[in-house]
């Protein structure tokens, strides 16, 4: 999650280094921003308590309270003759469950970083203009707006309507829900990588021309060694959001955790909800686990 | 420190092997044998793909997708400001400023942080379909679904951000006698506002995508819409909900860009 942080400052330097220099412009924009979030958030809690009959004193009240201490006695195990974290073979359910969900998660890392990898050198901007290999051609411009509006796309479709769409083609499992996962960080991953291709210092690149390489040659000893570090900084970190999410596109169909408590839900085995929410909380802190001890051996 | 490098560079190969091992094995989890297609597969994703460039543009598909992107707005609105509302005095407990002796610091901090990781950890859609389960659809069960986690995340950046502050423009404060509060109010928000309100601004990109999906516990808006039309095969207005979706979180992001660079200047 520092990771966050941390692109964020790299994406704040970026813009102090894009506005240096230009004019202010007239248009007080923070004013306006202050003006037109208050605008919204108003129009938005008038919109939902007196369109959509939003009341907080219903949710808070005192039926609500009944219902929610019975839900949760019943995910306790209160009443059930045999809740199923007392079970060895849930246990086993489970644990296999964990197994492929963690399976999903990283083919659909592997996915958005394949994607990724093979579309990140024409999508920074610096590849465009032709400084970064020093060359510049038409088709390398078009490129450049074809993979960015790709990558605008798929990372503003959340995961869940992909996998919706997807589950259509693709039989239930593994793969489907890997696929929708890997396709929205696709289009993150792009766009953080291509932002770490453009921040590269590129006189390594005009040294090695000046001596004779070719584009390939520059690719391959000057910017693919400066880029990969952050590369995998932030597949590592996409993946510990990925592992979140796995449970959510589980719910249409695809396989492991998500379906089961899907399934769990629909058949109000709730003691068994219990269980699969520890297994995914078990889950998400293992992953970011092994994701920080990678990041810290990377760095 | 040259062999300090070499090492790094060793560590970032035993990576990348580990993750290519990964790889092959979260392959071997697919079952390759028995057909990875539907039957007719091949035939809706050739139409999917068809209606991409074709989407559905009459005037009550219009009109159903400005309102089912305004209802998206707004839910992701209210969740935002709610989540601003609870990840404040999270953010603050959790970053330990208010705290005299490390003896209470640590421990409340501690448990703060512990409580924004569990908040955070389960996914928004999860919280909702607790709250269905327990309580049913209610607009505050959608709204409180979407603002606990997000209220974990920008609670624990809070907190982070608190903690990351320069100490000079504090010591000063201090000197002239300000209280624990007093720093807070006049020392840690004001330096860190500006970070805070762009990290913000990012969250509620994101937040109009969690918006979107919270249709699948039955909340109206682009995601339902989405849903449905699927569900129909309309392929044509499946696509004109995506753009319109689209369009929101482009629109949003613009919009985030531009405050952020006046911001930070």
């Amino acid at each position: 999650m520092n990771l966050e942080r941390e692109s964020f400052n790299s994406l704040k330097a970026r813009v102090l280094t894009q506005t240096r220099g230009t004019a202010p412009s007239t248009l007080n924009i923070v004013k306006l921003s202050a003006i037109l979030s208050l605008g919204l958030a108003a129009a938005s809690w008038v919109y939902v308590i007196a369109v959509e009959n939003a009341s907080l004193n219903e949710f808070f009240s005192r039926e609500n309270l009944t219902y929610a201490t019975g839900f949760i006695s019943q995910m306790l195990g209160n009443n059930a003759n045999k809740p199923a974290f007392l079970e060895a073979e849930s246990w086993r359910n489970a644990l296999f469950l964990s197994y492929e969900t963690l399976q999903m998660s990283v083919l659909a890392i592997s996915f958005a970083g394949i994607g990724m990898l093979l579309t990140v050198i024409p999508a920074a901007r610096t590849a465009r203009d032709g400084s970064l290999t020093l060359s510049r051609t038409w088709y390398g411009i078009v490129s450049f707006f074809l993979i960015r509006s790709v990558y605008t796309l798929s990372r503003a479709v959340p995961e869940l309507i992909v996998a919706m769409i997807i589950v259509f083609i693709f039989k239930p499992g593994i793969l489907p829900g890997a696929l929708a996962l890997g396709l929205h960080n696709f289009g993150i991953l792009g766009k953080l990588c291509a932002e770490v291709v453009e921040d590269i210092d590129l006189r390594p690149s005009r040294a090695l021309r000046s001596s004779g390489a070719s584009t390939a040659q520059i690719l391959l000893y000057s910017i693919l060694p400066a880029a990969a570090p952050k590369f995998l900084t932030y597949m590592l970190y996409r993946w510990e959001v990925i592992i979140r999410t796995t449970i959510i596109v589980g719910f249409v169909g695809a396989a492991g955790l998500g379906r089961q408590f899907k399934l769990s839900m629909s058949w109000f085995h709730y003691t068994e909800v219990t269980l699969l929410l520890f297994s995914y909380l078990l889950l998400v802190v293992f992953v970011d686990l092994i994701s920080g001890f990678l990041r810290r051996l990377t760095r | 420190m040259l062999k300090v490098q070499h090492l790094e560079r060793h560590n970032r190969t035993i990576v990348s092997l580990l993750l290519i091992a990964a790889f092959v094995w979260s392959l071997s989890a697919v079952e390759w044998k028995e057909g990875l297609l539907h039957t007719g597969g091949i035939n809706a994703i050739l139409k999917i793909i068809g209606a991409l460039f074709t989407p559905d543009l009459s005037p009550r598909t219009l009109q159903l997708a400005v309102t089912a992107s305004w209802r998206t707005l707004a839910y992701a609105t209210t969740g935002i400001t709610l989540a601003i509302a609870l990840a404040l005095p999270l953010g603050i407990f959790a970053s330990g400023v208010l705290c005299t002796s490390p003896a209470v610091k640590l421990p409340t901090a501690g448990f703060f942080r512990g409580l924004l990781g569990l908040m955070r950890a389960v996914h928004e859609l999860v919280w909702a379909w607790l709250f269905v389960a327990a309580v049913g659809l209610t607009p505050f069960a959608a709204i409180f679904a979407l603002a606990i986690p997000y209220a974990g995340i920008l609670g624990r950046i809070l907190a982070d951000i608190l903690n990351d502050v320069p100490r000079a423009p504090l010591e000063a404060l201090r000197s002239s006698g300000a209280s624990k509060l007093q720093l807070l109010v006049y020392g840690y928000l004001p330096i860190s506002l500006a970070d805070l309100i762009s990290y913000t601004m990012y969250r509620f990109e994101c937040a109009i995508r969690s918006a979107a999906i919270m249709s699948f516990v039955g909340l109206g808006g682009l995601g339902y819409q989405i849903q449905i039309s699927l569900e129909d095969l309309r392929y044509h207005q499946v696509w004109t909900f995506i753009y319109f979706l689209v369009l929101l979180v482009i629109l949003v992001d613009l919009w985030s860009n531009q405050l952020r660079k006046k911001l930070v200047t």
